[in-house]
């Protein structure tokens, strides 16, 4: 659900057709936030919606903590859980295989690539990913990261990443967020944005802002996120 | 040359992520590495961000050699250093042991994962024991356990300035919940907040004439007389004891009327802070004590939290089978307060794990 300045809010795609976006960016930018919400937010909308945890690196360390939770809310979770796990050891650091193959499922997809650098290029692991005309690569951006921590910093960052469709802008601090510093850096993204020709998806804020933001600030939508990833212990 | 850190500012990282950038803040010249879980993103953003600052990396064939290129490239007055967990921290206990021995300013970064043996990547606190005392040798080394990005940072720059100060091996002790998890941290420049970085020298290769113009410098560490490797550990313990006083962090709160005091280090000394602020709003007098420095060890401090509280008991708690335990009570050797243990390898503790052992025991 995307809300603008008028008020109205409105669904993002038109509810008939199928949603596949994959959230890459810099490690810890926020991706398997977004996914989540994402993914919570179309099931929400009474949709069919499968969540694929993509991490190559460390998939123990991603979703699993939350993927139990996230079953109950009506998700599919293609991820590893503990009991899939438990007993592995470093073998155990694999993807969940039913994930080559999540593009052929019905419904939306919502992929959380994992670990940064290599961005959408993790996504050549899927069948059909190279050629589906549905998926959307989504670059998620947090401008207190160092890494994209100035305009500059953020566009060299965008061109080392491949294929990019839209950015999402997802400035925080965890628990010392403020107004000031999501405005701040939804300001660079989006400027960096403008100058790269790529469209800014929605700026993502943590719900307990609503009452207090201006939605008048920036032509772009809001999406309040409800921070699950602390929940994950590590 | 690029400034490291533009601004002061509260920024959001990982903990492997903010060693690479204080490193670079604290002006190390090259990092020497081999991958291994937890410590994996410190090499992986030095190496990103090194060639940008002009800074240099080398990843050896192995960690014996990690830790002994280090140890080469100190004595050609680089700020160097290296980062390792588990078999690797195993691996390096060879040429730390030769930094204690030539009295050499090494730096290294041990985010612990668990154990025994070599394949376990998960959160532990299991190597405690090995990075305090490993190796054949007494343990003359500096170990600093860290709980918060905010100190990792901090730590990290101000490990390699004790590093080059007093020319002992130095460590930050971190965990793989450390390495990984993401929180706020303010960078700054050191030098902007008044903080010197200690300049670094070669050891060998020095200008002049020995016997003439200088004085032989000695760095040794093979002894084939007995005699003379007594003389020589006697001599190192004397200058590692001396200065002790100086090196000894610890933080200490709600000792002072304590039944009970909650003795963590690292990590583990969040959920302890957490849960003596809860035992304290129940009524329940509970005190904290967490040595930052696990080598020396607050020892003194320890002990006269225990004599001013009057506590007559002591939890330690630690995710590990008590290698903390048995590291305090050599260093507490001949208090009577009553020890009880909460053990939890490879398992993180949060502050109701604390609660309910505190409420199970008092």
């Amino acid at each position: 659900m995307v809300c603008r300045s008028n008020g109205r809010c409105q669904d993002t795609q038109p509810v008939s057709a199928r949603v596949v976006e994959a959230y890459i960016g810099e490690y810890a930018s926020g991706k398997s936030e977004m996914a989540i919400n994402r993914a919570l937010e179309l099931k929400s909308q009474g949709r069919q919606v499968t969540l694929v945890d993509l991490d190559t690196v460390e998939p123990f360390y991603t979703l699993r903590p939350l993927k139990e939770f996230l079953e109950q809310q009506g998700l599919t979770v293609i991820g590893l859980s503990k009991p899939d796990s438990f007993g592995l050891g470093e073998t155990g650091a694999m993807l969940a295989p039913a994930a080559r193959w999540a593009l052929r499922r019905e419904g939306d997809v919502i992929f959380d690539v994992g670990y940064g650098v290599y961005g959408a290029r993790t996504l050549n692991l899927v069948e059909d990913a190279e050629s589906s005309a549905e998926l959307r690569v989504i670059a998620v951006i947090n401008y207190s990261r160092p890494m994209t921590g100035s305009k500059a910093r953020i566009i060299e960052y965008i061109k080392e990443l491949g294929r990019v469709d839209a950015l999402v802008a997802n400035t925080h601090l965890g628990d010392e967020t403020t107004l000031e510093i999501i405005e701040e850096g939804t300001r660079i993204i989006i400027e960096c944005a403008e100058e790269m020709g790529i469209p800014v998806d929605y700026i993502a804020v943590d719900k307990k802002f609503s009452g207090k933001w201006n939605p008048d600030l920036f032509p772009v939508p809001v999406k309040w996120i409800t921070r699950y990833m602390p929940a994950a212990m590590w | 040359m690029l400034k490291v850190v533009e601004e002061t500012k509260k920024a959001f990282l990982t903990g492997n992520e903010t060693i690479a950038w204080a490193a670079l803040a604290a002006g190390a010249d090259i990092m020497f590495g081999y991958p291994i879980t937890p410590q994996n993103e410190v090499m992986h953003y030095w190496t990103r961000l090194a060639p940008k600052y002009g800074r240099d990396f080398l990843q050896t064939e192995d960690e014996i050699s990690a830790g002994f290129t280090v140890c080469g490239a100190v004595q050609a007055g680089k700020k160097a250093f290296t980062a390792t967990a588990g078999p690797g921290n195993v691996l390096m206990q060879e040429p730390f042991g030769m930094a204690e021995a030539m009295r050499l300013p090494i730096f290294a970064v041990i985010q612990q994962r668990g154990g025994p043996s070599s394949g376990t990547v998960v959160y532990s606190q299991q190597e405690v024991a090995l990075t305090t005392y490993g190796g054949n040798g007494e343990g003359f080394r500096i170990v600093y356990s860290t709980a918060t990005h905010q100190e990792i940072y901090d730590y990290t720059i101000k490990g390699f300035n004790v590093a080059w100060k007093y020319r002992w091996p130095t460590f930050l002790l971190g965990d793989g919940y450390q390495a990984k998890m993401r929180e706020p941290l303010e960078m700054y420049d050191p030098e902007e907040r008044g903080i010197k970085l200690e300049p670094t020298y070669p050891l060998v290769g020095l200008p002049g004439k020995i016997g003439e113009d200088r004085e032989p410098q000695h760095l040794c560490n093979i002894y084939s007389l007995e005699e003379e490797l007594y003389d020589v550990v006697t001599r190192l313990a004397a200058e590692y004891e001396k200065i002790v006083p100086e090196l000894i962090e610890w933080q200490e709160h709600s000792c002072e009327d304590a039944d009970i005091i909650i003795l963590t280090h690292g990590i583990v000394s969040r959920a302890a802070d957490d849960a003596v602020k809860a035992l304290r709003a129940q009524g329940i007098k509970a005190g904290y004590f967490r040595p930052i420095t696990l080598r020396p060890y607050p020892a003194q401090q320890l002990r006269e939290a225990i004599a001013k509280s009057g506590a007559k008991k002591l939890l330690i708690a630690e995710s590990s089978y008590g290698q903390f335990e048995r590291l305090t009570k050599q260093e507490i050797y001949g208090e009577t307060i009553k020890i009880e243990t909460l053990y939890m390898p490879g398992v993180g503790i949060v502050d109701y794990d604390i609660i309910n052992k505190v409420k199970s025991v008092l």
